[in-house]
């Protein structure tokens, strides 16, 4: 009986994203059937440039790592309750650090990439601290003070790269670090595949979050937190100590993101590599699709990965131009959300009633 | 070269203008309770309809008409999303950003069979205007005049909508809204019907800011061309909290950071720095700004308390 529930309880969380999936994949029909291409041959080009082949497969992990950490940190943020709109710039800072430690400290590999890892989630952590704490403090609001501390962080990565370390060896002078030893770059999972080893970094982490928010008291203060502020008080969380921890972890986990691209592909800091791809906005849209489950947000990341794989496959083997994986994604966005943020506002607005005039 | 010359200061009123627009745009949307990320998917929608209008038409009016009437198209989907299906606007927002961006460059593909950029030499820009008497003054005539005229309707649309939310009854009624939008229902005025009616004149001026980026320097398009001037005219409205005048302020701001940052750069600068300020100053603004105005209620609902 009560498995019987929670499947039903399972098929009803799915169904509204899997209509905004079919809007969107109808919406991407109209227009691939505007330039006059055939709608099927269209989708199975693309399924087959995500997913056709092992290479594709690996490829589609390898641009869904950044993406999964991304959404893993950000969803512990909407889970406390707190809208992170600063992922962006966490990791470019993540990033910088991390190619900076990587290059700087001494020692065997082994301790640069851990001195890297370090470094990136110090960095990212704390940026996004910083906004926690102006919120707690000052109640400075965290919507907007993350995503004014994005171009100040992504300014800041650009001016390092551009001046104090920039890479001088080439004769082109592009705003980027040198290159890291190899010693420090992390291993690819298959040889000549550009999947590496931050996407198992990514997997293991978003099974760990998905047991810490479900089993230990920690994660249930934070889902408290996110439910209901004024519960969460009563019962004697405090509010303020719950809300720091998570903008550290949600900032930390997307200075990870920054830190594996940077090890594991670039092998250095190049300014506008993280950002241009938009990581930190699939992400949140990977996040909020699965509804912050962490094991769902991995899902979701390397779902909206392969949508833009394969329209880069889709650009190669037919006329149809690439941009139809975001006009998908955007409407895919738009519908799913409708009923999402319909479920967490009721909460919130019962959290606002009791508060009275808020 | 001077530092600080007087085309300088030409070039800073001159960049303003679509930020102006677009953030005048988004505080008539914060004024009535939605917080619009989604200025700069409004301004790419309507800088590229300004495009398509102005090559099959040729007319410069209809040109800045289609741009608007693109713009308010996405709007409405946004309003659509918003206020209709009830999504949170921010993520509607970010959506809408996403989807212009893809729509204008499968655009671009579809219908002038380019990548990258369109440009076509018969396209007419906007005109500049010389204002008769101003134009005589030495110093100011230059500051001035022989703008497009959307410049000067950007700075209009600031007196006219200060005009329209302290002078006017539909006016105070949008503020009502913002203030406290269960209240203002509870006596009895038409909140959704103000609410669309906020986001369809943030269309309106949202397009005329992709019309002066798309034919008021350069007559073309580029993918992406307001590389970030949305989220700068979101910052320039919480700055100026959605007041008109206020946005009049931080909009000159920031065109002046924009014009230095560009200057600085060919003195071999690094322009980093200043082109980080202004949003160093808006949060620092923030600490003393925080409690006035409707900023405190405009994304009530994602606020953390």
């Amino acid at each position: 009986m009560n498995r019987k529930r929670k499947l039903q309880q399972l098929l009803k969380s799915l169904v509204q994203p899997l209509t905004a999936v079919l809007i969107g994949l109808l919406t991407g029909a109209v227009a691939i059937s505007l330039v006059g291409a055939s709608v099927l041959e269209t989708y199975k080009v693309m399924w087959d440039g995500a997913f056709g082949n092992f290479y594709f497969v690996t490829a589609t992990f390898a641009r869904a790592t950044p993406i999964i950490l991304i959404g893993l940190g950000l969803a512990i943020a909407f889970r406390a309750g707190v809208f992170n709109m600063g992922a962006e710039g966490q990791m470019v800072l993540g990033a910088v650090s991390a190619a900076l430690a990587a290059l700087y400290v001494p020692g065997s590999g082994i301790i640069k990439i851990l001195a890297a890892l370090a470094a990136g989630f110090l960095a990212g952590g704390l940026w996004s601290l910083l906004a926690g704490w102006m919120e707690t403090r000052f109640k400075v609001q965290l919507l907007i003070s993350t995503l004014l501390l994005n171009y100040v962080a992504v300014l800041f990565a650009g001016y390092l790269v551009s001046h104090p370390f920039q890479d001088k060896s080439g004769s082109a002078a592009l705003a980027q670090t040198p290159m890291i030893d190899q010693v420090a770059w992390l291993p690819k999972l298959f040889p000549g595949m550009s999947v590496h080893m931050g996407f198992v970094i990514a997997i293991v982490l978003a099974i760990i979050l998905f047991i810490i928010l479900r089993f230990t008291s920690a994660g249930y203060e934070v889902r408290m937190l996110g439910y209901n502020p004024f519960f969460a008080e009563y019962g004697g969380i405090n509010k303020i100590k719950v809300l720091l921890y998570s903008m550290f972890f949600s900032g930390g986990i997307a200075g990870l993101a920054g830190t594996v691209e940077v090890l594991g592909s670039q092998y250095r800091y190049v300014e506008g590599s993280l950002t241009v791809p938009g990581y930190a906005w699939t992400g949140l849209m990977a996040a909020l699709l699965a509804n912050s489950n962490p094991l769902g947000t991995a899902v979701a990341s390397i779902l909206l990965a392969a949508l833009q794989t394969g329209a880069m496959g889709m650009e190669r083997n037919t006329e149809v131009p690439l941009e139809i994986a975001s006009v998908i994604q955007g409407v895919l966005i738009l519908f799913v959300t409708a009923k999402i943020t319909m479920n967490w506002w009721k909460v919130k607005k019962k959290g606002r009633d009791i508060h009275g005039a808020a | 070269m001077e530092l600080l010359d007087l085309s300088f200061f030409t070039s800073a009123i001159r960049m303003i203008s679509p930020i102006l627009l677009a953030a005048l745009g988004g505080a008539l949307c914060a004024r009535v309770g939605i917080f619009n990320v989604g200025l700069e998917g409004l301004i790419l929608a309507g800088a590229f309809s300004a495009i398509v209008g102005n090559y099959y038409s040729g007319s410069v009016l209809v040109a800045v008409l289609t741009g608007a009437l693109g713009s308010v198209l996405v709007s409405l989907l946004f309003g659509l999303a918003a206020i209709r299906l009830k999504a949170n606007p921010i993520v509607a927002g970010i959506a809408i950003n996403f989807l212009v961006l893809g729509l204008t460059t499968f655009g671009l593909r579809a219908i002038f069979d380019v990548k990258g950029a369109f440009y076509d030499k018969n396209m007419e820009g906007l005109p500049k205007l010389d204002i008769p008497v101003i134009e005589g003054i030495p110093v100011v005539g230059k500051l001035l005049s022989g703008h497009s005229p959307l410049v000067y309707i950007a700075f209009l649309a600031a007196i006219l909508l200060y005009i329209f939310f302290y002078r006017t009854v539909t006016g105070f009624r949008v503020l009502a809204v913002g203030k406290n939008e269960a209240a203002a229902r509870s006596l009895g005025l038409k909140v959704t019907l103000l609410q669309y009616g906020a986001i369809v004149a943030c269309g309106i001026l949202c397009g005329l800011a992709g019309a002066q980026l798309s034919l008021g320097q350069v007559t073309m398009f580029t993918e992406g061309m307001t590389a970030g001037r949305g989220f700068i005219a979101l910052v320039a409205m919480m700055l100026g909290q959605s007041h008109p005048i206020g946005i009049v302020g931080s909009s000159l701001l920031f065109g002046l950071m924009d014009a230095l940052s560009i200057r600085l750069q060919g003195f071999s600068m690094p322009t980093q720095f200043t082109a980080m300020l202004p949003y160093i100053i808006t949060i620092f603004a923030m600490f003393f700004l925080k409690d006035r105005g409707a900023d405190s209620q405009l994304s009530g609902q994602q606020s953390s308390r």
